[in-house]
């Protein structure tokens, strides 16, 4: 059985049907693609993933989990983890601070425990800093593990929140343009990244993408959008070569 | 990319993970640690009542009181304020229940038990014991934490109610409604009956009639006045160590989470309506501790405006300017807007007109306040404020 | 009978009053979408222009009873003078802080309001007494039904309250610049692209908002005749009921604005008719409990989902 599915999701917003019908089987370790030109709705079906919106009608479930009306932070709690499409980092935070809040919800000890520094905050807290820190060398990021997140070049940003999705802990990781604005060998970079992570962290892997190299490189399967609907599925050379799609970028210029 | 850091961690990511969800208490003692600063902050307390008063002198032994009593209701705004980014307004309405419950307390209990409000004696608040006490301490010094904590914890729930129905939402209803809520309980104070003045009429009134028995529009008079250096020193230390743990602990993050970017907090597992209602809580509890410690100040006349907007706007001034998020930071601010007036005739008189240019001031050139949410312990701090140019527009989005 | 009769009457008084009010809270949120803590202190402006000017013309003219005209060219005059207080403060403190956190504006607000309130204190101004306001209408009484008198304050007041929602709702739903209103409040950003010159729209928003305000304060010093310090509370209790108008009408919702305040009037003069008038301040604030818990976007407003 697949490790995320999803039925029949649906969005409006007033009029405008953003998401219609959205539908996807995720395995476990899979590392899939979610394309379309601008305005398809790719961001949105995140959303409705994720319970940041909540979905008109259709299932998400995840590992036989019913996500449907959860709460975003539940939903976390899942194992389904995102990131950005305009990058959300905590600013004012420090880099490793942000890595840390994405561990609480695996954290035991809270508020009482923290007042009164008893011995489980403090262990807690060590092993916080051990975890976080390991991250943070993973992403090269560790020399800048005290600096406020919004200080970092816009390269190390994106991977931050990668680095910090990841540190929920997660079972799916869901990417929201994680090239964008990145230089050629930054892309690079990242592909070899969101390989590794997959491979790793053993998960899988949603990725919404407008480079088509990094997409048809990376994914194993490709599900297009276009106007809210699904209009193609299937493995990278299959769907480069279906007429809807081509024609749904070419009429899209902003593609 | 670090490839040793990939192979290292290929297979421990989890085992590192399962070291946070079962952590588990090491061998190592940390009692001490954990009450260290406690006891540093009671020795302080003691030693500011036995020594620093006898320095200080009446008058600024009194102005020093009034600046703890400032600390924690700045330092208790600056958990909701500063470190949520939610924005109470009514900070001054948890300072009047709390003051008006623990000086109900202290003086009906005096009345009834004692046949007087008058002070029972405490020698932590400096005064000789008139009532047989405990083995050296005084009836009051044990009435009066008690009536603090009771005024602290009525507060708290008033926040729960409070805050449960605002912080839900998105968005800055809760300013209006916290605005609101102070001004609802200084209309409400105002509507209460006289205090009753002898043990008779107490007797009589029963509970309700005493709780009723507030002292209405011309203000709750003749509180016994316990508050000394001594009480003022531990809750302004204990509130400011409070608010430190919280602060660097996973709760105190996923405040700042909150505040830094609601959304992005609750797709990382923060749970942001129970984030803001604690804070909100927490805050409500310690601005009650500081309307007890208030109340039972000498000179001070407890009366419904304590509970009004421009007492609350205070204590805003205070966490806007200090830093919206750094205890010391509001705990300065704290310092320095008490003390201005006392030293400058010219703030005394044009007080609030210098500090609403202030604000406005400063949320277009250093919007973060002045320490934004660093401690002047901060190493970066140093840096930062020498390095302006880049940090000054502020806002992470 | 006269008991409801009498309560009708003052609930369309003083509603009448709070949706004036209430409409600058929810245009100003309806574009900027933050609370403009100060929009009560121009009320208050406007209430002791209203007395200024008023004081000013008669000793100039040498009378004491003021001739007819006089209210409208104090109410004009009024209007006026707090348009181009609202013009320069939306200049100075608002528009610097255009895109910056919510919150940042939500403290600037305050700073402002707190400026105003206590300047407006300061001797050379409005002192800190409480003044009364020349008698600008005869005490004539149109109308008596038993015990209860309709008086011509009465009627004008509320005449001239309904009289500017409906220019009003006139300019916003029918003109050009209503429009332009309308798309900055539906999107800012939007409506920049399409060419609207958002910047001024914003000024003319703040600008009518602050009109209606001097409007209501000019209207409240009519109604009450005693005016008090501009940092008294009850002007503080006053913002708050125009506020919570208007989020029950629907916040950023200018019929809703209306409809809330008339909502408001009835609900704070039926509950001190009938349950007990010293807390009459209470019940305004629990409807707005129940309204964020029930119907946050109130009674006419939509709900919307904050894009991500
Ligand atoms: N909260 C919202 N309110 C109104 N419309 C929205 C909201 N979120 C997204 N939309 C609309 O839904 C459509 C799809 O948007 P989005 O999912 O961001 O597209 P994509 O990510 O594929 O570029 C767009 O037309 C967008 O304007
Ligand atoms: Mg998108």
């Amino acid at each position: 059985m697949s490790l995320l599915i999803a039925q029949g999701v649906s969005k409006s917003f007033g009029g405008l049907k953003a998401v219609q019908g959205f539908a996807l089987e995720l395995p476990e370790r899979g590392l899939y693609g979610l394309i379309g030109p601008n305005g398809a709705g790719k961001t949105t079906v995140f959303n409705l993933l994720t319970g940041v919106y909540r979905p008109d009608e259709g299932t998400v479930k995840l590992a036989g989990r019913e996500l449907t009306r959860l709460r975003p932070n539940r939903i976390a709690g899942e194992g389904l983890a995102r990131t950005f499409q305009n990058i959300r980092l905590f600013g004012e935070l420090s880099v490793i601070d942000n890595l840390k809040v994405a561990c609480h919800l695996r954290c035991p000890h809270g508020m009482p425990a923290a007042v009164l520094r008893l011995a489980g905050h403090r262990a807690q807290e060590r092993a916080l800093a051990e975890r976080c820190g390991r991250l943070l060398e993973m992403f090269g990021l560790a020399s800048r593990a005290h600096e406020q997140a919004r200080n970092l070049p816009y390269g190390d940003q994106r991977r931050l929140e990668i680095a910090r999705a990841i540190a929920t802990g997660p079972k799916v990781l869901l990417l929201d343009e994680p090239a964008a604005g990145m230089n050629p060998q930054e892309k690079k970079e990242l592909r070899t990244l969101i390989r590794s992570v997959r491979d790793t962290f053993g998960l899988a892997v949603l990725l919404i993408e407008h480079d088509m190299g990094v997409v048809m490189d990376l994914c194993e399967r490709i599900t297009v959008l276009d106007y809210g609907k699904v209009i193609a599925h299937g493995p990278p050379e299959q769907v480069q070569k279906d007429p809807k799609v081509i024609e749904a970028y070419l009429g899209a210029p902003a593609a | 990319m670090n490839g040793r850091a990939w192979k290292n961690m290929a297979s421990s990511d989890a085992n590192l993970l399962s070291l946070i969800t079962a952590s588990r208490p090491g061998a190592a003692p940390t009692l001490l640690r954990s009450a260290l600063p406690v006891v540093v902050i009671v020795a302080l307390a003691v030693m500011a009542q036995v020594v620093l008063k006898g320095l200080l002198g009446g008058y600024y032994a009194d102005l020093a009181i009034t600046i703890g009593v400032n600390i924690v209701l700045a330092v208790s705004l600056t958990i909701v304020n500063g470190f949520t980014g939610q924005f109470s307004m009514g900070h001054a309405g948890f300072l009047a229940v709390g003051g008006y419950v623990s000086g109900a307390v202290t003086y009906y209990f005096s009345l009834t038990q004692w046949g007087s409000a008058a002070a029972a004696g405490g020698r932590l608040s400096g005064m000789p014991l008139s009532t047989e006490g405990l083995a050296w301490l005084g009836a009051g010094d044990v009435l009066f934490p008690v009536a603090l904590l009771i005024g602290g914890l009525v507060s708290a729930l008033l926040g729960l109610a409070v805050g449960l129905p605002s912080l839900r939402l998105r968005g800055d209803y809760l300013a209006i409604v916290t605005l609101g809520f102070g001004e609802i309980i200084r209309v409400v104070i105002q509507q209460s009956g006289p205090a009753l003045k002898t043990p008779e009429a107490a007797e009589q009134a029963g509970v309700l009639g005493m709780a009723t028995g507030l002292g209405g529009a011309l203000g709750f008079g003749g509180l016994p006045k316990y508050t000394s250096l001594f009480w003022v020193v531990l809750f302004a230390g204990l509130t400011m160590l409070v608010a430190y743990r919280i602060k660097t602990s996973t709760s105190g993050r996923a405040m700042l989470s909150v505040r830094e970017d609601e959304i992005a907090a609750e797709a990382m597992g923060v749970n942001t309506t129970r984030t803001k209602v604690w804070a909100f809580v927490i805050a409500a509890f310690f601005a009650g501790i500081a309307g007890g410690l208030y109340a039972h100040k000498l000179g001070v006349a407890l009366g419904p405006v304590d509970a009004g907007f421009q007492r609350s706007f205070d204590i805003i001034i205070m966490v806007v300017l200090g830093g919206l998020g750094s205890i010391s930071g509001a705990a300065l601010a704290a310092v320095v807007v008490t003390m201005l007036p006392e030293y400058l005739r010219a703030v005394a008189d044009y007080r609030m007109i210098i500090f609403a240019l202030a604000l406005i001031l400063m949320m277009i050139l250093r919007p973060k306040g002045l320490l934004g949410v660093r401690e002047v312990w901060d190493a970066d701090l140093w840096r930062g404020l020498f390095r302006r140019g880049k940090s000054a527009k502020g806002g992470g989005k | 009978m006269d008991q409801l009769l009498q309560t009708l009457k003052d609930g369309v008084t003083l509603g009448s009053l709070y949706a004036l009010i209430a409409l600058g809270y929810t245009m100003v949120y309806g574009i900027l979408k933050f609370i403009n803590f100060a929009h009560s202190d121009i009320v208050v402006l406007g209430a002791w222009l209203s007395l200024t000017i008023a004081a000013k013309l008669l000793a100039l003219m040498g009378i004491v009873d003021p001739p007819a005209w006089m209210g409208a060219v104090v109410l004009v005059g009024a209007m006026v003078a707090c348009g181009a207080v609202g013009f320069t403060i939306e200049r100075l403190a608002y528009k610097p802080l255009r895109g910056a956190p919510r919150l940042n504006v939500l403290i600037t607000a305050i700073g402002v309001s707190l400026l105003l309130q206590n300047t407006g204190q300061l001797s050379a101004l409005f002192g800190t007494s409480p003044r009364r306001i020349p008698d600008l209408l005869p005490d004539t009484t149109l109308l008596s039904i038993g015990q209860v008198q309709l008086k011509l304050l009465d009627v004008v007041g509320a005449g001239t309250a309904i009289a500017l929602m409906v220019a009003l709702e006139w300019l916003v739903f029918h003109t050009k610049i209503g429009r332009a209103m309308r798309a900055t409040s539906h999107n800012v950003n939007v409506a920049a692209l399409m060419g609207i010159p958002v910047n001024r729209i914003i000024s003319f928003t703040f600008v009518l908002g602050s009109m209606l305000a001097a409007a209501g304060g000019f209207l409240w010093a009519l109604k009450y005749q005693t005016i008090k310090q501009t940092a008294d509370s009850s002007w503080v209790l006053l913002g708050l009921k125009a506020f919570v108008a208007a989020v029950v009408g629907g916040i950023g919702n200018v019929r809703g604005a209306m409809l809330g305040g008339l909502a408001i009037g009835m609900i704070e003069q039926f509950g001190a008719a009938y349950l007990s008038s010293s807390m009459k301040d209470v019940y305004v604030f629990t409807i707005l409990i129940l309204v964020l818990l029930v119907r946050p976007s109130g009674l006419l407003g939509k709900a919307t989902i904050e894009k991500v």
